[in-house]
């Protein structure tokens, strides 16, 4: 397969950010990710950011990956999420509401709604949060997801021409996604939600296929522009057929997580 | 001053901890617990005001929107009182507590820049028949190891 | 600061072993003699940092002295006596094989932190397992935390350093069902201590990234108050990277976590028996996010070749690793330098803690500004503490006064060797009498079998462990034809695409541990256990050709000479097999004295021998899962079935009395394995599962529920040895070099063709009506089961 792998020539190559810590760990298979679509990236620690304020709006995309910032010591995300926002917060608001690419991915995702960058980056304030697992367990499985598409396409811009369904594993002990009445009757209408846990037709499904009891079985939202993208789910563990425990995929050789990273180079181009 | 910082799930939502607790509690075959609330507690002693306390319980160790803090305030710990019906493990000084330098370290994020120690313990407040000996059979068969862990019940 | 004089040069034997004790040094009365006539030779008394220095350097746990000590052997067997005396076990058995064998892709073995075998041009792989057992039973969470954090340490020190891809994690409980009144004072109730095992595992090994994908659990009440808990890492190393080499003037670094109390004695404790007063301080809590930044930072310092050699701290802490650090050079250390947790430590106490995270490097001195600001870039602490220096002493001061110096000869090759005796009597096994059950007894039988705590589905803890983390997980240790059903892997691999850019090459780890057997015949009991690791492997892809052992003993005390003998006996074992199989041990470690106390009384743990196997995958896609693929297929099973019941499962829960335990061929099974490899990489193969704990039906069973489909088995057509066979003999028989096979109709000839001269045999096919049916005329009895009934029954038993 190896030799299938073909990098996109005459293109300009995008730069993408990685922002790691430490506890950071699904950092080198997401890097891996984005560059088997022909991007550049670069992972970088935070403390190098902190110290040159400006050097993350010079990137393209602004990734956060998965892994237990800081341990997840008080609660998962935490700590990241208070000094991104204390110490970088107005870039990296800047950098969302500048329409470019923005993914959080497990813990990323944890990050980036506890700072308040989803579900709305304009307010930037805390109103929704990944809580405990229902199962009060850390869950470690393939589970299948519904791609919700308002007339026939997605707001969210990483996950175009995604099949009804798609699989990908999960890896947390807190993916939980609540938010009071409010939010959650706006992000819906604005048709924020991006991924719901569902079974294999695409319809409700329980534990454990719904890993963690997510209200309306949210498993990852957008902004209402749809470039930030934040979810539970690891689609950069999803680039190989391989990857699949059925080694299901498409062209042959690639798994539709691949595609979600696809989808944001393309944007650019 | 000796701040003890309590987080609690706010009413309305799951208390998944709490809920397992109570399944554990019956597994080590002790019958009667109805209930049990988790409560993640910080103790944070050293030069912090009681603003700087509740800024650090708001905008560090809470969720905003699951969750409830609730400080108490000692002068030394002899002050301290043990509720009724609960139980409450503190790791033995000298055992690392991880939580506990994260926590230093997110403080200082916050631009508090007072020295303070950080201990972190949990407490279980339980309902349903409970009586002294229950409690502690409760504590040493699953909550604590008494080996780097001590428990307090009343 | 508080440094000792200790009066040793005129203290009488008996006071020698009393100091011994009171000391928790674990030096037996020869070592301290040896001791004192070294301090008699230079005319001085030890000071306490010394006495301790030596205990460490010298303790069961850094010396491994029983496996190297002298054992006189003596062997019972059809009323003959037969003496054999070993100088040095390990070197006459399971080192000997692999010097034998002499593989050439074999790059460090028996002499760094891990064993190291050839990946690629440019890399090789290493893997190291450790075992945490007596820290496990006292705090079972900070336990094997610890004992994860440590052996991915290993990883880390071997060579230059290693960049950890996997771990792997082997338990061995007392029954989850234990009454509490049956539960000794001051110890944990074995679930207690299942759990909290397991979550220490899960939360070091998931924070620091690292996916856990093999290992084993195995309940006895033998194991209630002495668990065992193996853990294990494998990892990926630039093959210009696997040799240290210290040069006088390096300066030493101390980088990590800091020096507290924690640990205190671990190394000497792990050579006492445990008993409800067992010492405090030897418990560790470990801070997986402190050794992952280390992790991050210290693969970049050696990629800028920062530093000229490498070691953890792990038992014995400072004094060992640099004392190993600096066996060749001499070295100087200033201990008040060593970043303290809190104040109050006395010399000694900073020498020989335990804390965990801590890693010490040899640094050239022009190094050191570069090395220091990269570790401080990303908050890693990082310290100078000393030199290593050309007077081959071991020199320590504190605030510039000597408070050690001794010689590194003495230190290291100082230690006496024990002679201890050994003894083992051939038992007189008989064949059980055959065991005759009805249909719907046996189909209750399957499900027992199924739902066993030693059969049964691993998924509560599996799926606690982030066991894709890295994305590189491509045959993982639940495997399913769709998301919602899942069987039991053989083994794992590892495709690791993210490191080696563009590589097709894939690493498998798999495991063979079965206690059982062992207390029948712990020779048996290697011969399986080898002999399953390798099955293991060679199941999901692996070539029997390009795999490398690891063995880990964990037995009781050996001083008793049945216990020794019956080690001798698993020794003689890994020889033959490894040498059999032409399949080299690369690393090992053992950890003996696993014994504990009861009311005065004194009980060992039975022996368990785990062989953990590292193999490389020439190409991924020739890999194969064992859930069943498609309707219409035939299934084989290749291998004879034996009449061996002894040590079985089904023994165990019919209360079967007799049997005997399974034997193997090594010729035979080396030749099925070759075989096997050779119909995987031809495409014949759709699934492979091996025959082991309760037998082909568990098996078969676990490859229909996996893959959601169902099976028509003629039972008459299996393979047996002993026509005599009952038909619950035959499906329950736990015979080795046994695979099930999955094939399309239209390769069927083919692979017919590659075991055209051994025995196997096509069993049935594979079905769409999702029922397990088994029909046998010859006993007169058919079943048909549902299998999502079977994967219930597998399912339902470890919830908690």
């Amino acid at each position: 397969m190896a030799k299938n792998i073909t990098m996109v020539k005459n293109m300009k190559k995008l730069k993408v950010i990685i922002i790691r810590t430490a506890g950071t760990n699904c950092d080198y298979e997401l890097q891996s990710a984005f560059e088997l679509c022909g991007a550049g990236v670069d992972r970088v620690h935070i403390n190098e950011l902190i110290s040159n304020k400006n050097k993350i709006l010079s990137y393209d995309i602004l990734a956060v990956p998965g892994g237990f910032s800081y341990g997840d010591d008080i609660a998962s995300g935490k700590i990241l999420s208070n000094e991104l926002k204390n110490k970088l917060g107005d870039n990296i608001k800047e950098f969302a509401l500048s329409k470019k690419p923005i993914i959080g991915i497990c813990n990323g995702f944890q990050v980036l709604v506890k700072m308040g960058l989803l579900p709305q980056p304009e307010e930037f304030e805390q109103i929704s949060t990944l809580s405990y697992n229902d199962s009060n367990k850390f869950e470690c499985r393939w589970v299948y997801l519904k791609t919700e598409r308002k007339n026939n396409n997605t707001l969210c811009l990483w996950t175009k021409d995604l099949p009804e369904v798609i699989s990908l594993p999960v890896a947390h002990g807190e993916g939980k996604f609540v938010a009071g009445e409010k939010v959650l009757a706006q992000i819906e209408k604005n048709s924020q939600i991006v991924f719901r846990y569902c079974d294999k037709n695409g319809m409700e499904a329980n534990y454990p296929l719904d890993p963690n009891g997510s209200l309306n079985a949210i498993a990852g939202i957008c902004n209402k522009q749809g470039n930030v993208f934040g979810l539970m789910p690891h689609p950069e563990r999803y680039i190989y057929s391989l990857q699949h425990p059925a080694r299901e995929g498409y062209d042959g050789i690639y798994g539709w997580g691949k595609k979600i990273f696809q989808n944001a180079i393309e944007y650019l181009k | 001053m000796i701040f003890e910082i309590e987080i609690k799930t706010k009413k309305g939502f799951s208390d998944p901890h709490g809920i397992h607790t109570v399944s554990e509690i019956e597994g080590i075959g002790i019958k009667g617990v109805k209930s049990v609330d988790y409560i993640a507690v910080y103790r944070i002693s050293g030069g912090i005001t009681v603003k700087q306390a509740e800024e650090i319980a708001f905008e560090l160790l809470s969720d905003k929107i699951t969750e409830d803090f609730c400080i108490k305030q000692y002068k030394t710990l002899e002050q301290k009182k043990i509720e009724n019906n609960s139980i409450e493990v503190w790791f033995k000084t000298g055992v690392t507590d991880t939580v506990s330098e994260s926590v230093s370290k997110a403080i200082k994020d916050l631009g508090i820049n007072e020295e303070v120690a950080v201990k972190t313990g949990k407490k279980y407040r339980l309902k349903g028949e409970l009586n002294t000996s229950k409690l502690k059979k409760i504590a040493t068969r699953l909550l604590a190891n008494t080996l780097i862990q001590e428990y307090l019940i009343k | 600061m508080n440094v000792n004089i200790i009066e040793i040069l005129n203290l009488k034997d008996k006071q020698l072993v009393e100091l011994s004790k009171t000391n928790v040094l674990s030096l037996s009365l020869v070592e301290m003699k040896e001791v004192q006539k070294y301090f008699k030779n230079i005319k001085r008394n030890p000071t306490d940092v010394e006495l301790e220095t030596i205990a460490q350097t010298w303790s069961e746990h850094c010396k491994h002295k029983t496996l190297t000590g002298n054992i006189e052997y003596c062997e019972e067997k059809n009323g003959k006596k037969i003496i054999k005396k070993y100088k040095n076990l390990l070197k006459e058995t399971i080192f000997k094989a692999t010097v034998e064998l002499n593989k050439k892709w074999c790059l460090s073995v028996f002499k760094d932190n891990a064993g190291v075998i050839d990946f690629d041009q440019k890399n090789g792989v290493a893997f190291k397992v450790e075992t945490h057992n007596h820290p496990s039973a006292l705090e079972p969470y900070g336990g094997s935390a610890t004992g994860i954090g440590g052996v991915i340490r290993d990883i880390l020190g071997v060579g230059l350093g290693a960049k950890p891809l996997a771990n792997t994690d082997v338990f061995c409980f007392g029954h989850p069902d234990t009454k509490f009144s049956e539960v000794p004072e001051g110890m944990h109730h074995p679930k207690r201590i299942a759990k909290g095992v397991v979550s220490g595992v899960r939360d070091y090994g998931n924070r620091m990234g690292i996916p856990t994908v093999n290992g084993a659990v195995f309940f006895d009440k033998g194991y209630m108050a002495n668990p065992l808990v193996y853990c294990g890492t494998m990892g990926i190393i630039p093959k210009n990277k696997t040799d240290k080499e210290v040069k006088s003037g390096d300066l030493v670094l101390v980088v990590g976590g800091r020096t507290g109390r924690d640990g205190i004695h671990g190394a000497t404790f792990s050579s006492v028996e445990l008993d409800k007063e067992s010492d405090v301080s030897a418990v560790q809590i470990g801070n997986p996010i402190v050794e992952k930044k280390v992790l991050d930072t210290m693969l970049k310092a050696r990629d800028l070749k920062l530093y000229r050699g490498v070691t953890d701290c792990g038992a014995g802490g400072l004094s060992s690793a640099v004392g190993e650090l600096g066996e060749k050079t001499g070295v100087i250390v200033e201990l008040e330098k060593v970043p303290l947790k809190y104040k109050g430590l006395n010399p000694w106490e900073i020498w020989i803690s335990e804390a965990q995270e801590r890693m010490v490097f040899a640094v050239p001195a022009k190094n050191k500004n570069k090395i220091l600001n990269l570790f401080k870039k990303e908050n890693v602490e990082a310290t100078f503490i000393g030199k290593f220096t050309n007077d081959n002493k071991l020199t320590l001061t504190y605030n510039g006064r000597q408070v050690a110096c001794m010689e590194m000869s003495f230190l290291h090759d100082g230690v006496p060797k024990p002679t201890r005796q050994a003894v083992w009597k051939e038992q007189n096994i008989k064949k059980q009498n055959p065991v005759k059950v009805s249909a719907s007894v046996l189909s209750s039988d399957m499900k027992n079998v199924l739902s066993d705590i030693n059969v049964c589905s691993r998924d509560y803890i599996i799926r606690q462990y982030d066991h894709e983390v890295q994305g590189q997980t491509v045959v993982k240790p639940l495997q399913g034809n769709s998301i919602t059903n899942s069987g039991p892997s053989d083994a794992a691999v590892i495709w690791p695409y993210t490191v080696v850019k563009n590589t097709k090459k894939a690493i498998v780890l798999s495991n063979g541990l079965n206690p059982e057997y062992g207390k029948i015949d712990t020779y048996k009991m290697a011969a399986s256990s080898i002999e399953e690791a390798v099955r293991n492997a060679v199941c999901v892809g692996a070539d029997p050709e390009k795999i490398s052992l690891l063995d880990n003993f964990c037995w009781g005390n050996p001083n008793k000479p049945e216990i020794l003998g019956s080690l001798v006996r698993a020794s003689q074992a890994c020889y033959d097999l490894s040498k059999g199989f032409d399949i080299p041990f690369i690393s090992g470690k053992d950890s003996l004295y696993n014994e504990y106390t009861i009311a005065g009384k004194t009980f060992s743990i039975p022996p368990a021998l785990l062989i953990s196997a590292m193999g490389v995958i020439e190409n991924v896609e020739y890999t194969v899962t064992m859930n069943l693929k498609d309707v219409g297929n035939y299934i084989y099973l290749i291998g004879v079935t034996k009449n061996e019941l002894g040590g079985s499962v089904y023994a165990k829960i019919k209360n079967i009395k007799g049997g005997f335990v399974p034997d193997l061929d090594v010729k035979i099974s080396k030749a099925l394995m070759k075989k096997i490899h050779f119909s995987v990489k031809s495409s014949f193969v759709e699934a492979c599962h091996d025959c082991s704990e309760g037998g082909f039906i568990t098996a078969l069973s676990e490859m229909a529920f996996a893959g959601e489909k169902g099976v028509n088995i003629d039972a008459d057509l299996i393979k047996v040895d002993d026509k005599k066979m009952t038909l619950a003999e035959v499906l329950f028989s736990e015979s080795n070099t046994r695979f099930i096979v999955e094939v399309k109709p239209e390769n069927s000839v083919n692979f017919e063709k590659i075991f055209k001269g051994h025995i196997f045999s096509k069993v049935g096919y594979v079905s769409d009506d999702k029922n397990l049916i088994l029909v046998s005329k010859k006993s007169k009895i058919s079943i048909k089961e549902n299998i999502i009934n079977l994967q219930k029954a597998w399912q339902k038993t470890l919830q908690w």
